[in-house]
């Protein structure tokens, strides 16, 4: 009878909860820091582009297309197939591909969900 | 025949049917917002100021859905029981005084506890022919399950509620919460807190959520129900809630009746009443948040070897407060 | 070759004599014998005898043109031993070895479905993966199978499922816990035949989720199959990309720099360490403790936090490649890792508190769905599962990969065997992931994270094994010498537990069916692939 009757840590940390901040991030009224290196919208630079096809070859979603841009293949991205894996920036010998860190990329608009060649995609965010 | 204004007010209007409704709205609010906390997020937030008006959305959203009746379900039983249970609850609210008295003036008389706990009796019963009407096996599950739990924790809540009432000398509601000058809670502390307990067996609270475990059998006695059906068996549960509250705040916390400062005495009625009924509330969500749900062998075990002997123990140590006193 | 394998290969040699054919050259160091179909079942009973702990790890079919040959992967002494036969593709028969190990149930049915081998004397043949209206003749994984316009192929069948005889059983209700069902994350279904609350049988169903990977993999080159293999599952992603990486640089025969291997190390504890912890916030939600869920699931987000600074997303890394790593770690970013694991070290304290002391989570798991040793071995089981029910299996342990030879740790392992001693060694292997990563983090060596290796792969084979959250992760390529692979095969951990549910959840409740079958951490995209 004079065990000792071990009460749950859960009583104690309900209450204290209470009393603290709720964890929730406040999105979108409050924006979160994004970190460096997250995988987010590519930019493409044209000026660098040699057209060599390594990026479109590589894709394991098949999600870059080679089109005709003056003359010269140029690289289209199809962001609703894109993966975000980056094989691409890594298969390219000149570096063209790189990463803006843009995340919030849900639209309603085909039209936002492609990266054109030949229009300067260099900041990442609002087009 | 002419109809009494008062009466079509008191009844109708407050603290009747719509001060009861916006009372259950309030009390789902604070139950959602405290659970909230509880668990270090948020709650509603967006609707009406601080996601005040949360629940009302939810049960006019409800409305607008499609109500659908499978085909071999016994559709007269189906259709009816979300209704009456809820009309049931309503209307055993109607005994308990609000504002000082009771909704229909003077229509209190001895014995309307029995007549009370005897009504939510049978609202909980429509609630199980609810289950037990619809054709699929996860509904009878739930319904057969709400059955075995209520007869586990119905007998010892009955035989709690008379602890107050042997205080009071009288069976009556109204009897038992004017006659509280030192709350009933102080005096028989055990059978306060075994009360509560009992309650949340009969609320389908955890621990002894089993009958709508929505991880075991999908919805309970609720899963086939959609539309305006599923909007009162909801409101029914909820109203439920608050009637359990009411009852606890009427038996062991002297019931709306406080310090009254200048003004209306009705007005301070009414305030102490939300505020009581809101900290038992407050109280049962704090027992949710920290047990996890039993199985229906052990909740059997609970109520029949440990609730029972103890509400009889306390139903003999209340006889002897009263006779002290 | 080790001493070990050595020892194996002699026994099998004495004991078979001339029925054993030839030994082709082993790969990974790894004993590999060929015999004739049928002599299988004495080689496999020739293993049990050296060790009772042998369990069958997984059944493999390679499409040869004109036969098939049927790998038999028999896990044992901490190490793999590979029996192959052929059979002719005109026809397809082998004896089955379900009597000997139980365990080997599924695989077997996998493969018949896939290749379209029948396997003699097996309980229980059915579709496992493919749907029951798939046509007959037309087996996925063949090389000559043409799939194409299944639409119009597609069988006639009047009734799905499976017949609702109760012979000799009284009157039961059937209760299908079926594909969508609020207590399983993904979908499957099980057919659970009850009277009042008690659980008769079980009948389990999978596939839904069957995506045919395999097939997939040999169509695309190895370097896209990386990322192709790493979105078999979201919450083990590395734990697929660091095996199938592991396989192909033993077919080439180079090795990741150290540092890459360390770095192998941190995200796969960092995946084992948010998988535990999803895994208990979800046996909380099971029981009905929602508290407790809310509150580990936002504990889990340091991990997930941790795993996008170092990677660049939350979910699946994208980190480990043919080679090495992808990025490198910078200094600079470490103290800010290893205060996030202060933190988490200290609230799996409190966890462990409440795991030990709350009264009801005990009386809902503790004496629930238990599984005992030899049921454990008989079914071949992996993962924690096994390590609840003392059987001590550990891939990092038998066979070290990536750094885990140069760190150290301890196994888990509890001999109680009901849900919640396979949920307290989940959480114990929490903390010692924690442990891990701050030795690992301390002592990371310097150097190249990465080697360039070529685009066409020599021919060869390799096995390679991972010890994936789940279990032993099994992965067999073979390469033909262009840049595509001629078969990948992955058996993936909760396939091998599947078969154990239906052995735990019955002769226990209703109410305890998803208490029990959350604590074996089913993972259903994996399973289906």
């Amino acid at each position: 009878m004079a065990k000792k009757i071990k009460l749950s840590p859960m009583l104690k940390e309900v209450v204290s909860q209470i009393f603290r901040v709720p964890a929730t991030q406040k999105y979108p009224a409050v924006r979160p820091k994004v970190p460096e290196g997250l995988r987010g919208k590519q930019i493409f630079d044209i000026n660098l582009c040699i057209s060599c096809g390594l990026c479109a070859s590589d894709c394991p979603a098949k999600a870059i297309e080679m089109v005709n841009v003056e003359g010269k293949k140029r690289p289209l991205f199809h962001l609703d197939r894109c993966v975000f894996c980056y094989q691409c920036a890594e298969s390219c010998p000149r570096n063209a591909i790189k990463d803006s860190g843009f995340f919030e990329l849900a639209s309603t608009n085909k039209y936002d969900l492609v990266i054109r060649p030949e229009i300067n995609h260099e900041k990442g965010s609002e087009e | 025949m002419s109809l009494d204004f008062t009466l079509v007010f008191r009844a109708l209007v407050f603290p009747g049917f719509s001060f009861i409704v916006l009372l259950t709205f309030l009390c789902d609010w604070v139950e959602r917002k405290i659970e909230a906390r509880m668990q270090n997020r948020m709650g509603p937030t967006y609707t009406g100021p601080a996601g005040i008006l949360q629940p009302f959305a939810d049960f006019v959203k409800l409305l607008a859905k499609e109500d659908m009746v499978p085909r071999n379900t016994r559709s007269v039983v189906f259709k009816l029981t979300p209704v009456l249970s809820f009309s049931m609850f309503v209307f055993a609210m109607f005994f308990l005084p609000i504002d000082g008295s009771n909704v229909i003036l003077n229509s209190s008389f001895q014995g309307d506890l029995i007549f009370v706990l005897a009504l939510v009796s049978v609202a909980n019963f429509f609630l199980f022919l609810s289950g037990w009407s619809s054709s699929n096996p996860y509904s009878e599950i739930g319904a057969t399950r709400v059955l075995t739990q209520f007869l586990g924790y119905d007998i010892p809540l009955s035989i709690l509620a008379f602890g107050p009432a042997l205080l009071a000398s009288g069976l009556s509601i109204s009897t038992i919460a004017a006659n509280q000058r030192i709350p009933f809670a102080l005096l028989l502390p055990w059978a306060f807190i075994l009360f509560i307990i009992a309650l949340q067996a009969e609320l389908e609270k955890d621990p002894f959520d089993v009958p709508h475990a929505e991880t075991e059998i999908v919805g309970g006695y609720e899963t086939e129900y959609s539309g305006r059906r599923l909007a009162f068996l909801k409101l029914a549960k909820d109203v439920q809630i608050v009637l359990g509250a009411v009852l606890v705040v009427e038996l062991f916390l002297a019931g709306p009746y406080g310090p009254v400062f200048l003004g209306i005495p009705e007005f301070w009625y009414t305030l102490w009443f939300i505020l009581k009924v809101l900290l038992v509330v407050v109280i049962t969500e704090y027992l949710t948040c920290i047990f996890a749900r039993l199985r229906i062998d052990q909740v059997l075990v609970v109520n029949w070897r440990v609730l029972m002997p103890l509400s009889i123990l306390s139903l003999a140590t209340a006889a002897g407060v009263a006779f002290w006193l | 070759m080790t001493t070990v394998d050595q020892e194996i290969l002699t026994t099998l040699g004495n004991k078979l004599g001339e029925k054993m054919l030839q030994t082709p050259t082993p790969q990974l160091g790894k004993v590999s014998v060929r015999v004739n179909a049928g002599v299988h079942r004495d080689a496999l009973k020739i293993l049990l005898e050296k060790d009772e702990s042998a369990g069958i790890s997984a059944i493999t079919g390679v499409d040869l043109g004109e036969n098939i040959e049927i790998m038999y992967h028999i896990r044992t002494l901490g190490t793999i031993v590979t029996i192959r036969t052929q059979v002719p593709k005109k026809d397809p028969r082998i004896k089955t070895i379900t009597d000997i190990l139980p365990g080997a149930n599924f695989h077997e049915r996998e493969v018949a479905d896939l290749f379209g081998i029948t396997f003699e004397g097996h309980p229980d043949p059915g579709r496992l993966v493919l749907s029951e209206d798939w046509p007959k003749d037309l087996f996925p994984l063949r090389k000559d199978a043409e799939i194409t316009d299944i639409e119009n192929k597609k069988e006639n069948i009047t009734a799905l499922g499976e017949s609702e005889q109760s012979s000799d059983k009284g009157v039961l209700t059937t209760v299908i816990m079926g594909p969508q069902h609020p207590a399983l994350i993904e979908p499957e279904k099980f057919s659970l035949k009850v009277d009042g609350e008690i659980v008769k049988e079980v009948k389990p169903r999978i596939g839904y989720v069957h995506r045919g990977i395999e097939k997939a993999a040999e169509k695309r080159t190895y370097l896209q199959d990386v990322y192709l293999v790493e979105r078999i599952c979201g919450i083990c992603n590395a734990c697929h990309a660091t095996c199938f990486c592991q396989a192909v640089e033993a077919i080439m025969g180079t090795e990741a720099p150290v540092r890459a291997k360390y770095l192998r190390t941190i995200v796969l504890e960092l995946n084992r360490i948010q998988s535990h912890m999803l895994l208990l916030g979800h046996a909380g939600l099971e029981i009905g403790y929602e508290p407790f869920f809310q509150y580990m699931w936002r504990d889990r987000e340091i991990a997930m936090d941790t795993m996008e600074s170092l990677t660049g997303n939350r979910v699946i890394a994208s980190f480990v490649t043919i080679g090495g790593v992808r990025r490198d770690l910078k200094e600079e970013r470490i103290p800010k890792i290893k205060a996030g694991l202060a933190t988490l070290k200290r609230r799996m304290v409190f966890y462990k508190n409440l795991l030990d002391g709350d009264p009801t989570l005990k009386m809902r798991t503790k004496g629930v769905g238990v599984l005992e040793r030899q049921d454990a071995l008989k079914l071949c089981v992996v993962g924690p599962v096994a390590r609840g029910s003392d059987v001590k299996m550990d891939v990092r342990k038998d066979e070290p990969y990536a750094a885990y030879d140069k760190i150290p740790f301890k196994m888990i392992s509890y001999s109680e065997g009901d849900s919640w001693a396979r949920l307290m060694v989940r959480l114990d292997e929490i903390n010692e992931s924690i442990d891990i990563l701050n030795f690992a983090l301390d002592n990371l060596p310097t150097g190249p994270y990465r080697v360039r290796v070529p685009r066409i792969v020599p021919a060869g084979e390799a096995i390679s094994r991972v010890e994936a959250p789940r279990g032993e992760l099994f992965y067999y390529v073979k390469s033909n010498g262009t840049a595509y692979p001629e078969r990948v095969k992955m058996r993936t951990p909760t396939f091998a537990n599947i078969l154990s549910f239906a052995h735990i959840a019955e002769g226990g409740n209703i109410a305890d069916v998803p208490a029990s079958f959350v604590s074996l951490d089913p993972c259903f995209s994996c399973t289906d692939r």
